[in-house]
C-alpha cells in the first residue's frame, strides 16, 4: 500500500491558522479507509519553516506527496514542491484543489515539479491514483479528472471526472491528523458574533456542494458543476468555467442525518462548542430541498442534544454554555423569517451575507439575484431572529461610480454597518477572470504567475477591473467611505468629472455595463439525482 | 519525537521541532502586529440600527 505524505500549504499568512483543510482531511480519511499509510504535515498550522519541511521530506520514503489548496496558496505550494522534488526525487507529486483546477495547463507549466494534477473533485480521482501507484503503473491519462505529462514534455488532460452523487458514502474527515489541540482549538475564535468570539473548540464542516447563483466574481473550485471541458481550435482539451450567458451548476448536499451524525460524533470526541459551516451558501441548498433541508438539520440538531443550553434555557450565553453554536453563509433573497427563526433555535449565531453593494445599478450586473431591497429585508429578518448578519461589501465593480459610492455609504449609516469592503478581485475560475483576463495580465506585464503570487485577501488591491476608477482611486475612496467623508469624495468627484469630461448631472461613469436580467439565473442547474431545475 | 507529523503509522525518522527557538522577539512582535492590520472587517453596530424604516423589515414581506 502506498505511503502518502499530505501537506497543507500556508494560506493567509498574516492571520493565525483557523481552518482544518476540509478537502485534504477527507482525502486523508479516504486514503486510510483504503488501507494506505498516511501522514499529514500541516504547514499552514505549524508554520515552522524550511528546516522542518526538509525533515518531513526526509522522514520516510514517500511514494506520494500530495498537496493542494486555494489559489492564494500558490506561493507556498511553489516553494514546497521545489523542495519536495529535490529531496524526494522518486515521489509522485500530486497537486489538487482550486489552485490547480482553475488553470490546469498554466499551473503544470509554472510547477514542473508536479507529476499529476487533479482537476476538480478528488474523492474518486485521488484513490484511483493511489491504486495505480500500488500497481506501479503511471498511465495517469487513463484516470478521469487528471492532467499529467507526456513523454515529450507535453500535457494531457484526461476525460472529465463525474461528481460523486452519493456524498453520504464519504468517511468523516481525518481531523485527528491535524493539530487540533496544539493549533486549531486555540484559534477557535471567530469575531463575527458573541458566541463566535467565545468559541473555544470549533471545527468546520462542509455539508453541501454547489450554489445556484452566478455571481460574476465567484469560483466554485470545479466541484459545483461549474466546470466544463471544451476542445479548443488546436484540438486540445481546455477546462472552462462561468462565461457570460453560459453557466452550469450541480447541487449536492449531505443528508441531515449524515451532517448531524458527524457533528454529534465530533462533539463527543472533541467536546466542541462551535461548528462553522463552510458551505458556499446554505440558503441555496435549502431552496433546492424545497425548504426541508435546514429545517431537518435543525430538528435533528436539537433532538440529538446539540442545541446550546443558553438558547434552551433562554439565558445569556457565556463560556460555560453547553451545546454547539454554529454559523454559515446565507443569501439575501433566498432566506426567510421562518427558516431563520428555526436556525436560531438550533444555535445559529451568525450568517455571512455577501450583500456586496447597496446600489441598484451595480447589483443588476453581478448575477447575485439580490437587490438593495432584499439586502435590507434579509438584514432585518436576520437581526429579528436573533442571528447576527455579517454584511460583506465589495467596491470596484466594473461599473462602480460615485452614485454607487454614495448609495453604499447611506445604507451603511442606516443599517449600522461597520465595514472595510473587499476590492472586486477577479480570482481565476471566476467569470470576471475569464472576461478580463487580458486586462488583468496587462496589469502584471503579461505575467500571469506574477498576478497569482500577488493574490491574497480581497481587502488588498490587486488587478483592477473597474472602468471608472484606478487602484489609487479605489484605495482612497474606500478609506473615505469608511469614514463617511462625503465632503472629500464630492470634491474628488468634481475633479474626476473634469478629467473625464463628464458634466454635472450626467451619470458619473465612462462605462455602460451590459445588463441581462435573464442571465442572472443559471440556465442549467443539475440536481445530484440527475433532474434539472431552475430557480 | 515531535507531533508535527500525524498519521496512521510511524515514520522511519523522527521530525524534530527546531524552529521555535529561532523566532526572535522582534519577529514575534512584528507577526502579532501585522495580524491586527490585516483581514476584512464587517459587522453590525446593533445600537445604531434604525428600525422600522419604509424600506425594511415587515413592509417588504
Ligand atoms: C475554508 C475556506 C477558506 C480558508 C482557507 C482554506 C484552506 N485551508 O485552504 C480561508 C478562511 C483562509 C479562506 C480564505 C479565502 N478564501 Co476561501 N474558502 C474556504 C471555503 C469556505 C471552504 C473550502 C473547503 O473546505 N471546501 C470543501 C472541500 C471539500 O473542498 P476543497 O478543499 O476544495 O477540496 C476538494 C477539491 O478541491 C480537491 N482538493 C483539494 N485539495 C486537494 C489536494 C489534493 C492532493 C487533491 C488530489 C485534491 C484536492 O479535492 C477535494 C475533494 O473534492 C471555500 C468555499 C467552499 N465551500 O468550498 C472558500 C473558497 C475556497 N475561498 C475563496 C476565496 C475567494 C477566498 C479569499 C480570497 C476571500 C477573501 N476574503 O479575500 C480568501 C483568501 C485568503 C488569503 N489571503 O489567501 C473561493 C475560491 C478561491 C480560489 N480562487 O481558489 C472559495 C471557493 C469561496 C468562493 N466561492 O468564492 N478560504
Amino acid at each position: 500500500m502506498a505511503k502518502i505524505l499530505f501537506i497543507n500549504p500556508v494560506v493567509r499568512e498574516e492571520d493565525d491558522p483557523r481552518h482544518v483543510p476540509y478537502g485534504i482531511a477527507l482525502l486523508a480519511a479516504i486514503a486510510m479507509r483504503d488501507g494506505h499509510q498516511v501522514q499529514v504535515y500541516d504547514e499552514n498550522a505549524w508554520r515552522k519553516g524550511s528546516e522542518v519541511l526538509e525533515q518531513v521530506f526526509n522522514a520516510d520514503h514517500w511514494d506520494v506527496i500530495a498537496l493542494g489548496g486555494i489559489t492564494t496558496a500558490y506561493g507556498s505550494i511553489k516553494s514546497i514542491v521545489k523542495k519536495a522534488r529535490i529531496i524526494c526525487p522518486h515521489a509522485l507529486i500530486v497537486l489538487g484543489g482550486g489552485v490547480l483546477t482553475s488553470l490546469p495547463r498554466e499551473m503544470m507549466g509554472f510547477l514542473p515539479e508536479v507529476d499529476v494534477g487533479v482537476i476538480g473533485e478528488g474523492f474518486i480521482t485521488f484513490p484511483d491514483i493511489l491504486q495505480k501507484v500500488d500497481a506501479q503503473k503511471a498511465d495517469w491519462q487513463n484516470i478521469d479528472g487528471t492532467i499529467s505529462r507526456t513523454k515529450n514534455d507535453g500535457l494531457v488532460i484526461s476525460s472529465q471526472r463525474a461528481l460523486l452523487d452519493e456524498l453520504d458514502s464519504l468517511p468523516y474527515p481525518a481531523w485527528d491528523l491535524f493539530p487540533l489541540e496544539e493549533v486549531y482549538f486555540p484559534n477557535s475564535q471567530v469575531l463575527f458574533s458573541e458566541e463566535g468570539m467565545l468559541a473555544q473548540r470549533r471545527l468546520d464542516i462542509n455539508a453541501s456542494y454547489g450554489c445556484s447563483l452566478v455571481c460574476r466574481y465567484c469560483y466554485h473550485l470545479g466541484i459545483a458543476g461549474d466546470m466544463k471541458y471544451e476542445t479548443d481550435h488546436h484540438n486540445e482539451l481546455q477546462v472552462s468555467f462561468d462565461q457570460p450567458g453560459n453557466y452550469s451548476r450541480t447541487i449536492r448536499y449531505h443528508s441531515p442525518e449524515y451532517i448531524v451524525g458527524m457533528v454529534k460524533h465530533a462533539h463527543e470526541k472533541y467536546n466542541l462548542d462551535f461548528i462553522g459551516f463552510l458551505d458556499e451558501n446554505l440558503m441555496t441548498m435549502d431552496q433546492y430541498s424545497k425548504r426541508t433541508w435546514l429545517k431537518e438539520i435543525c430538528r435533528l440538531w436539537i433532538e440529538n442534544g446539540l442545541q446550546p443550553a443558553c438558547i434552551h434555557d433562554d439565558i445569556e450565553h457565556d463560556e460555560n454554555c453547553k451545546g454547539i453554536h454554529w454559523s454559515g453563509t446565507s443569501h439575501a433573497t433566498l432566506c426567510n423569517p421562518e427558516t431563520l427563526k428555526i436556525m436560531r433555535e438550533a444555535g445559529c449565531s451568525h450568517l455571512i451575507y455577501g450583500y456586496e453593494s447597496f446600489s441598484p445599478h451595480v447589483m443588476k450586473t453581478i448575477g447575485k439575484g439580490a437587490t438593495p431591497k432584499t439586502n435590507m429585508r434579509s438584514f432585518f429578518w436576520t437581526l429579528e431572529s436573533g442571528i447576527r448578519p455579517i454584511p460583506n461589501q465589495i467596491i470596484g465593480f466594473p461599473n462602480e461610480d460615485f452614485q454607487a459610492i454614495y448609495e453604499n455609504m447611506q445604507a451603511w449609516k442606516k443599517l449600522g454597518i461597520v465595514v472595510k469592503p473587499f476590492f472586486a478581485t477577479p480570482y481565476p475560475g471566476s467569470e470576471w477572470f475569464t472576461v478580463y483576463r487580458q486586462w488583468i495580465e496587462e496589469q502584471y506585464e503579461g505575467d500571469l504567475e506574477k498576478y497569482i503570487l500577488d493574490l491574497g485577501d480581497a481587502t488588498r488591491i490587486t488587478a483592477v477591473i473597474s472602468h471608472n476608477f484606478n487602484a489609487v482611486e479605489l484605495l482612497g475612496l474606500r478609506d473615505l467611505m469608511m469614514n463617511f467623508d462625503y465632503k472629500r469624495i464630492e470634491e474628488y468627484e468634481q475633479y474626476w468629472r473634469k478629467n473625464h469630461n463628464i458634466p454635472d448631472g450626467a451619470p458619473s461613469t465612462i462605462f455602460q455595463a451590459p445588463v441581462n436580467n435573464a442571465s442572472q439565473k443559471t440556465g442549467n442547474i443539475r440536481l445530484a439525482n440527475g433532474t434539472t431545475g431552475s430557480r | 519525537m515531535s507531533n508535527l507529523l500525524k498519521g496512521n503509522f510511524s515514520t522511519k525518522k523522527p521530525v524534530a521541532d527546531i524552529s521555535n527557538e529561532q523566532e526572535t522577539l522582534e519577529q514575534r512582535f512584528e507577526k502579532e502586529a501585522l495580524k491586527k492590520l490585516g483581514g476584512s472587517i464587517a459587522f453590525v453596530a446593533k445600537q445604531e440600527v434604525l428600525w422600522g424604516d419604509e424600506n425594511t423589515s415587515q413592509d417588504d414581506q
